[in-house]
């Protein structure tokens, strides 16, 4: 064992790896419980590319057998009923998680520098956790996931001039059609994994780089106090602590795929009239109530089209925050504010759709 | 003096043949406006034809009604010419005159009695419509509406020793849930059995016939059985003593017994020769319901517990076909071939009991094999604890 530790130490930097994380510290007050959202993302991450890769077994991702490869891996394949479920209920977790991980980096302020670029590294996983959901919602062909996605798809014909080519190229024609499914599924498979992997990486090693950022009002009364503040090493105590939050994760997994398992549904029939109720996922009930909600003009332009530059915008300033935030007392309650008001109005919009009231 | 009087009754007597004439069609007249106006939906204007193709007596704008009774004549100057009608729809009958003449309608406007019902009643007059469009008076759905304007009136059909209750009594029928309920354009309505332009009530004898029209097995067994016989000599209509005419509701298993007065109980009691018959059929059909509401009521449980149960979805469906089969074999008033459906039945509805008690066992030991799981995690989860706890405290 010890050889080939020698034999690994002299190839890799294994040792420097290691002695970097021996002496590493995390930080330890009291929101540091916020700090394990991002493992529970990473973890969730993981079981999503374990379960996929089982999944893509048996998946066949065309019209005609998309429903019944699902139907066949949920009611022949040995557990295929768990891993199918631990998929769909893990990606919703994940998204649950990656927000809960992103507002708690919004009011705590981890996003100051240096820490821009794992910010900004953050939000662009954030987009792509919101394809991976988008492009997998459709996968099993069944009826919701259809009209929703032939509604979801229609949002960017009303963008002037490019909003028709951006549909075409999103749906691989001018409807949802086999070839949107194809078209999604190699997105999901392929091209999102690809990025992903590549961005979280990078996350992940600008996390290491920078360390856990501690809150400034935690960095005031620390000063305050004249004492330095307490830490925990990250090895083991961290990496034990995140093991513990991942293994209730995986419990609770467990126990939704086995008492509540993802339904399945019926299949998509693209000549039926759409069905009553469609809506898109959970995280995407926000953005659908507010297209719903706003006026057919604004100031004499597509509603639609106004709601669809205000998210761009609102998405642009946020993946921007760190250069527009001045870290100033008063800029640092203005985020505080603006991020609740947000929290306040996603929650307010997905309920209003939950309830019934939306439709 | 004694001219005058005359005049007058001759003045009185004509008003009120108008007046009754005007009463007897359910059309209210239009002006000319109004007619323009209607026409431009008429299919016949949609053919190319004008107002003179009816109106052949008009003087400059004024166009006079054609009179009552020549009405069905003057449609089937057209209507009867098939290689005119061909132009315009090839696949057009050409018989509805010669029909009508045969129908009570026909027969009495044949005699003068202007009450009756002419085309124009129920095809409207200037505003007619396609039969397939369910706007019109004698789309399926609509039919029975038309019917009643003169059929549920009591006014009109007294006059001709007539009930008016028909139309009331079928709006109660299985028949009218299936087409007005759940838009089974299949389902009959007033002309599916009395016939549209040949509207005629059935003969006791021929009722049996008419439904049959549907109802083939039925009528088919019927024919077959003991009880044919008997019916005919006692001139007692096939199908309606039983399931009544207009107002046939849905059959009850239960109507095969002695209990209340309804069914088997409406002739017989137990001391009949074939009580033992009708009780075997009875306990069939029970046991096969029972069957199928204990595999319906599993199966759902076995569904919301997240099972794919889709073999016993399709047995139960095949129970509940062999259900129907053997409800139809009742009319043999026999115990074959009632007791092999049923028999089939059963054996469907125990797979599909069979498909819900294997897919709820496979609940089970998931939740079994998840609590075991969460042992293991769960102890795991306490050592991690257990060490995280010591770690603390050596800090």
């Amino acid at each position: 064992m010890a050889s080939l530790g020698a034999w690994l130490a002299e190839r890799a930097p294994v040792g420097e790896i290691v002695e970097f994380l021996r002496h590493k510290r995390v930080p330890q007050h009291r929101y540091s419980l916020f700090y394990y959202a991002g493992g529970a993302a990473l973890f969730f991450f993981i079981v999503q590319v374990v379960t996929g890769a089982l999944l893509l077994m048996y998946y066949r991702p065309s019209a005609g057998e998309a429903f019944e490869s699902v139907q066949f891996i949920m009611a022949r394949v040995p557990f295929g009923w768990l891993i199918r479920s631990i998929h769909s209920w893990s990606a919703n977790l994940m998204v649950g998680v990656v927000f809960a991980h992103l507002f708690s980096v919004l009011f705590l302020k981890a996003y100051r520098r240096p820490r821009e670029l794992t910010w900004m590294s953050g939000m662009l996983l954030l987009g792509l956790v919101l394809a991976f959901g988008f492009t997998g919602y459709l996968l099993p062909w069944n009826q919701l996931a259809f009209f929703a996605t032939r509604v979801g798809t229609e949002i960017p014909s009303s963008i002037p001039w490019i909003g028709p080519s951006l549909v075409r190229l999103l749906r691989g024609g001018p409807d949802v059609t086999g070839g949107t499914l194809t078209r999604f599924f190699g997105v999901h498979v392929a091209i999102l994994p690809g990025i992903c992997t590549i961005l979280l990486a990078t996350h992940v090693l600008l996390v290491q780089r920078h360390g856990m950022s501690t809150p400034p009002s935690i960095e005031q009364e620390i000063e305050a106090s004249r004492r330095p503040g307490q830490s925990l090493p990250f090895l083991p105590h961290y990496v034990l602590h995140d093991l513990f939050g991942w293994t209730l994760a995986l419990a609770l997994l467990a126990a939704l795929s086995a008492f509540f398992p993802w339904e399945l549904g019926t299949k998509a029939d693209v000549f039926a009239p759409a069905p009553a109720g469609i809506r898109p996922e959970w995280y995407f009930l926000w953005m659908f109530q507010t297209l719903k909600l706003v006026p057919a003009k604004v100031f004499g332009l597509e509603g639609e089209f106004v709601a669809v530059v205000a998210f761009s915008l609102g998405g642009l300033a946020m993946f921007l925050l760190p250069v527009i935030d001045r870290n100033t007392r008063t800029s640092r309650r203005i985020v505080s504010w603006t991020a609740a008001a947000l929290l306040l109005y996603m929650a307010a919009m997905t309920w209003m759709v939950l309830r019934g009231g939306g439709q | 003096m004694k001219m005058r009087v005359r005049l007058l009754a001759v003045s009185g007597w004509l008003l009120g043949t108008a007046a009754a004439v005007l009463a007897q069609s359910p059309n209210p007249s239009v002006t000319a406006d109004q007619a323009r106006a209607l026409f431009q939906n008429d299919v016949h204007q949609a053919a190319g034809l004008t107002c003179t193709a009816c109106h052949d007596q008009a003087k400059g704008d004024q166009y006079a009604a054609p009179a009552r009774a020549g009405i069905p004549k003057l449609c089937g100057s057209c209507h009867t010419n098939a290689s005119y009608m061909k132009q315009f729809n090839p696949q057009l009958r050409v018989d509805q005159y010669p029909r009508y003449l045969t129908s009570t309608h026909g027969k009495q406007i044949t005699k003068g009695e202007l009450r009756v019902a002419v085309c124009s009643d129920c095809h409207g007059a200037h505003g007619i419509l396609s039969v397939k469009d369910p706007r019109a008076p004698v789309y399926p759905t609509n039919v029975a509406k038309t019917c009643a304007r003169c059929h549920a009136d009591p006014a009109r059909m007294t006059p001709f020793n007539k009930p008016a209750t028909p139309p009331e009594e079928w709006s109660q029928s299985v028949h009218a849930k299936a087409l007005l309920e759940r838009n089974d354009t299949s389902a009959p309505t007033c002309s599916t059995c009395h016939g549209s332009h040949g509207a005629a009530p059935p003969d006791v004898e021929n009722v049996a016939l008419v439904c049959a029209q549907c109802h083939v097995r039925e009528a088919e067994l019927f024919r077959k059985s003991p009880k044919k016989k008997l019916f005919d000599s006692l001139a007692m209509p096939e199908c309606v003593t039983c399931h009544s005419n207009h107002h046939i509701v849905e059959p009850q298993d239960s109507w095969l017994g002695f209990e209340g007065d309804i069914g088997c109980a409406k002739c017989h009691d137990d001391s009949i020769g074939g009580a033992d018959v009708i009780k075997g059929d009875r306990k069939a059909l029970d046991d096969l319901s029972a069957a199928i509401a204990a595999a319906s009521d599993r199966l759902g449980r076995a569904e919301r517990a997240g099972m794919i149960i889709d073999d016993g979805r399709a047995a139960l469906r095949e129970a509940s076909d062999q259900r129907v089969l053997a409800r139809v074999s009742m009319h043999a008033f026999a115990a074959q071939p009632l007791a092999d459906d049923a028999a089939k039945g059963l054996k469907s509805a125990q797979l599909a009991l069979a498909d819900a008690d294997a897919a709820l066992a496979e609940v089970q030991y998931r939740r079994k094999g998840l609590a075991v799981a969460t042992i293991f995690i769960a102890g795991f989860l306490v050592t991690l604890g257990l060490k995280i706890r010591r770690l603390n405290r050596g800090e």
